[in-house]
């Protein structure tokens, strides 16, 4: 009850009357100078700067040379068929989960479907496909008969990339659609709406912000992705992102790398703020702090829903043949040769492989944490706060995550390898990678979920003389536990399977098991390549497993307000 | 709410422990360590680093990267290296290395009793081995086709082919750059021939892949028909149980040396001189043939494996010029991108 007894209508005025919300303020642009500006920073440096002389030459030709015109096109056609395609498929996902009336037994195995993509090595769908739709390929060749069947190309690359990032989608678009109330469905329902026009007019517009969000950060996933491709995509649809690569991995050449990365931030640039005009002008509030009781579900029919859940058995099942796969490689001696039972790849991962274990748990340990709580504090200070600078701070966080990571590997390496900043060869240089690379997704969650509150709520702690950081605690935070959760969920996925960035900041002292895999994978050792992804497939479940159960008490002890949030 | 209290409190537990965990982990190395970065795969490079632990009782960290990564990694590095040695990789990759200045010249004893291509002259690099390329192709899609393996580049030209041939991206693989100045070399060094050859060959290819093994795999399984290979790894690929044929254009192949390197500004010197010393002498190369590691030993005295010398035994093998390949490296591999790669 100190000062802040001022009215709440004035927040322009926030920082100066509450210095806990400054030093967070400040706190968060200093991290983001050093781990986000700094790095592009010393990489645009890289890309223009010639002795001493500043040269926009070396982008123009970028830019006229016909081949990478070509390369930016594709990525941009891959980039809006995984999203659209990858959005629908989530939003397909999310809405039989919530509205399906299943049940549990029936969600948890489509949750563990989809899951399953997320938390492995970008690649492996990609290999499984390969191995399935190939010229040799157990489906085409040895099922359909097809032979030499062309695998390479836009096809397959738009087809791994949909299944490996739709769970994004299916997790950012969940917690949305379970917290649109079914009771107003049905109010509407009842009083004589068709069910198209209840679904147009109500389900549809309330789940746009996180429509939106999920199509941002599938867009931005694909247009960063370089594994897919490159296993994928062929020599005729040569894409962005895994070009940059080869121009520095090939070529050695850091500033061209350099300078195709900078292409990709236009559209990733473009499309943040198409979303931010197209969700400015709409409202989206929902939960008024009165709880609703559930009903019955009435907006799908019974056709309806087994249509819905059979397209969505089917995806599953296609993802689960694909990790059988998977675990089929990793128990024999050598897939398609000599299928002879063995655990000999797994005594191989558990002996020479365990340092790699214990580094990546390590770190995923630490960042996970770390990652959950910058993830929303970003997300809800951007969503709720008015303060100088509040949509560049937005904007500044999301470009390590739109940024190739390739090129966030390498800014990082040539910002943090000399002093004052000598980080490379530490734990810290992978986990504030994988934080500020990975939030985002905790990010958008927040701001999404926010969206849908109405802010009555904080403003009456405010008005009530609590202090920002209190109502943040009491008020925001039981709000926000869903997308927390989600942030927390993702940076602690992605620190056990990412790879573009941090391929370039392990060192002799830090290694990381996906980084083993691709190893094996080159090294023609499909055999530990499997038994490693099988095993981070298990240590994600079980991580994520316990995270679940945390959320289940907090709903317990929260109650009814808080689950009509979190859903069934 | 007491429980998110206590959340809260967990988690910045965490964030201060991280301070704590972090800051021992950037202390420096041990006093006898060596760090090396290997460009050979790890299941080579292993067992090879071991038995110099054993021999000398420095303790070797090693980290392994394909020869692109390595080179844009020391490249990054430079000025503060976090290594003391390159280990392994094509000559192309030294040669593009000592452009950019991140090796330090030492010449350790062995280089004398080397052959000129298998050293280079300012003693920036020395070679452990050599290593020639192969042809290899996928037993039933032999048979399937009625085909005998091919015996010349021309029959890699074959229709039956089509869209069915693997090999390295030569932005990425020293594997392809051999591979190209091998048909420079078999066409006279006439440019115009050697690339309306591979143009040709270009109708054939599925995919050109990443790293120079990438394809193996694929070959193996029946993905791909064939393709270009170092012989480590088409002799690997074989002895992992894959239905493969291993054989020699009659026109010649040719081969390129595995060199090692002491990184500029390296911080153990005197251990990293011990392991180059090692390495190129008898002591390691004489390992190969027990280990199954199937590259052919750079030191004369030392005896290529006998099932080994059967295979090269009819093969006629070009070695690669190191000084037309540097020369020229960087202006064909441009023209590959630009007239082969990018050719619709």
């Amino acid at each position: 009850m100190s000062s802040t007894s001022l009215s709440p209508h004035s927040p322009a005025s926030a920082a100066h009357r509450d210095p806990f919300f400054a030093s967070i303020i400040l706190l968060l642009w200093v991290l983001l100078a050093l781990f986000v500006l700094y790095p592009l920073a010393c990489l645009f440096g890289r890309a223009f700067v010639d002795g001493a002389a500043i040269s926009l030459q070396p982008l123009l030709d970028v830019v006229n040379n016909p081949h990478h015109r070509r390369a930016f096109g594709n990525s941009l056609i891959l980039a809006l068929a995984v999203g659209i395609g990858g959005t629908l498929l989530g939003f397909l996902f999310a809405f039989t989960a919530v509205r399906g009336g299943l049940s549990r037994r029936v969600i948890g195995f489509i949750d563990t479907a989809t899951l399953l993509p997320l938390i492995s090595p970008p690649f492996t769908i990609s290999v499984a496909i390969l191995f399935s739709f190939g010229a040799r390929g157990l489906i085409t060749y040895d099922l359909l008969g097809i032979k030499g069947y062309a695998i390479y190309g836009f096809l397959s690359t738009a087809a791994a990339e949909m299944i490996t990032y739709f769970p994004i989608a299916y997790l950012t678009l969940r917690p949305i659609l379970a917290s649109i109330d079914p009771n107003i469905e049905n109010a509407a329902f009842s009083m004589g709406a068709s069910r198209a026009r209840v679904f147009r007019t109500m389900t549809l517009p309330l789940s746009m912000p996180g429509i939106a969000n999920a199509f941002l950060l599938l867009f931005a996933c694909s247009l960063a992705d370089f594994a897919t491709p490159l296993i994928l995509a062929g020599n005729d649809f040569p894409v962005l992102p895994t070009e940059a690569f080869l121009q520095i991995t090939g070529q050695f050449d850091l500033r061209g790398g350099a300078l195709l990365s900078i292409l990709l931030l236009v559209p990733a640039a473009i499309v943040f703020f198409l979303q931010r005009y197209w969700l400015a002008g709409r409202s989206f509030v929902t939960v008024t702090g009165k709880a609703g009781s559930r009903s019955s579900v009435e907006i799908l029919t019974p056709p309806m829903r087994f249509a819905l859940f059979a397209l969505c058995g089917a995806v599953s099942i296609v993802v689960l043949y694909f990790y059988a796969l998977l675990l089929f490689s990793s128990l024999v001696v050598a897939f398609g040769a000599n299928h002879t039972f063995t655990f000999k790849h797994y005594q191989v991962i558990f002996t020479e492989g365990l340092p790699a274990i214990r580094d990546t748990l390590i770190i995923a340990a630490i960042g996970m944490p770390l990652g959950g709580i910058y993830g929303v504090v970003v997300g809800y200070l951007v969503a709720r706060k008015q303060f100088w600078g509040r949509q560049s701070l937005e904007l500044v966080s999301m470009i390590n995550y739109a940024l190739p990571g390739t090129i966030v590997g390498i800014a990082y390496l040539l910002a943090f390898n000399d002093k004052p900043m000598e980080l490379t060869g530490t734990a810290a240089i992978i986990i504030a990678c994988y934080i500020f690379r990975y939030s985002p997704t905790g990010i958008r969650a927040t701001i999404a979920l926010l969206h849908q509150v109405d802010k009555s709520l904080e403003e009456a702690s405010e008005s009530l003389g609590a202090k920002s950081s209190t109502t943040f605690r009491r008020i925001t935070l039981p709000l926000i536990m869903p997308a927390f959760f989600t942030g927390l969920g993702v940076v602690f996925i992605r620190s056990m399977t990412a790879i573009s960035a941090t391929i370039f900041l392990i060192s002799i002292n830090w290694t990381l098991v996906t980084v083993r895999i691709l190893e094996n994978m080159t090294e023609l050792s499909l055999g530990p390549a499997a038994a490693f992804s099988v095993l981070v497939v298990a240590i994600v479940y079980v991580v994520l497993f316990l995270i679940g159960r945390m959320l289940a008490r907090f709903r317990a002890l929260e109650g009814g307000r808080v689950e009509s949030i979190l859903g069934g | 709410m007491k429980l998110l209290n206590h959340a809260l409190k967990l988690l910045l537990a965490a964030a201060a422990l991280t301070a704590t965990l972090v800051v021992p982990m950037t202390s420096a190395y041990a006093a006898e360590t060596l760090n090396v970065y290997s460009i050979w795969p790890e299941n080579w490079a292993r067992p090879m680093l071991q038995e110099f632990e054993k021999a000398s009782g420095i303790k070797v960290n090693f980290l392994r990267f394909s020869s692109g990564e390595a080179l844009a990694r020391l490249i990054a590095e430079k000025g503060n290296p976090r290594v003391d040695v390159l280990f392994g990789g094509p000559v192309e990759t030294y040669g593009a290395g000592v452009k950019e200045g991140i090796f330090e010249a030492y010449k350790p004893p062995s280089a004398a009793a080397l052959p000129a291509r298998f050293r280079h002259e300012g003693g920036m690099w020395t070679a452990i081995a050599d290593d020639p390329l192969v042809f290899m192709t996928n037993k039933k899609f032999l048979a399937d086709n009625k085909l005998a393996a091919p015996t010349s580049w021309n029959d890699l030209l074959n229709p039956a082919y089509a869209n069915m041939l693997q090999m390295a991206d030569a932005r990425t693989s020293g594997t392809a750059v051999t591979r190209i100045f091998s048909i420079l070399e078999v066409n006279g060094r006439n440019e115009e021939k050697a690339f309306d050859y591979i143009k040709k060959m270009r109708k054939s290819i599925q995919t050109y892949t990443k790293s120079g093994g990438g394809g193996t795999l694929p070959v193996g399984l029946g993905q791909a028909a064939g393709g270009i290979f170092f012989i480590v790894d088409a002799l690997d690929t074989k002895a992992k149980g894959y239905d493969v044929e291993i054989s020699f254009p009659k026109e010649g192949i040719g081969s390129a040396a595995e060199g090692i390197a002491m990184v500029k500004g390296a911080k153990n010197p005197e251990s990293a001189k011990k392991l180059i010393d090692w390495a190129t002498s008898p002591a390691m190369q004489s390992l190969y043939a027990p280990n199954k590691i199937n590259f052919i030993p750079a030191h004369p005295s030392v005896k290529t494996e006998a099932s080994l010398a059967a295979i090269l035994k009819d093969a006629k093998i070009i070695p690669i010029d190191d000084e037309y390949a540097g020369a020229n490296r960087k202006r064909i591999v441009e023209r590959w991108v630009q007239e082969v790669l990018n050719a619709k």
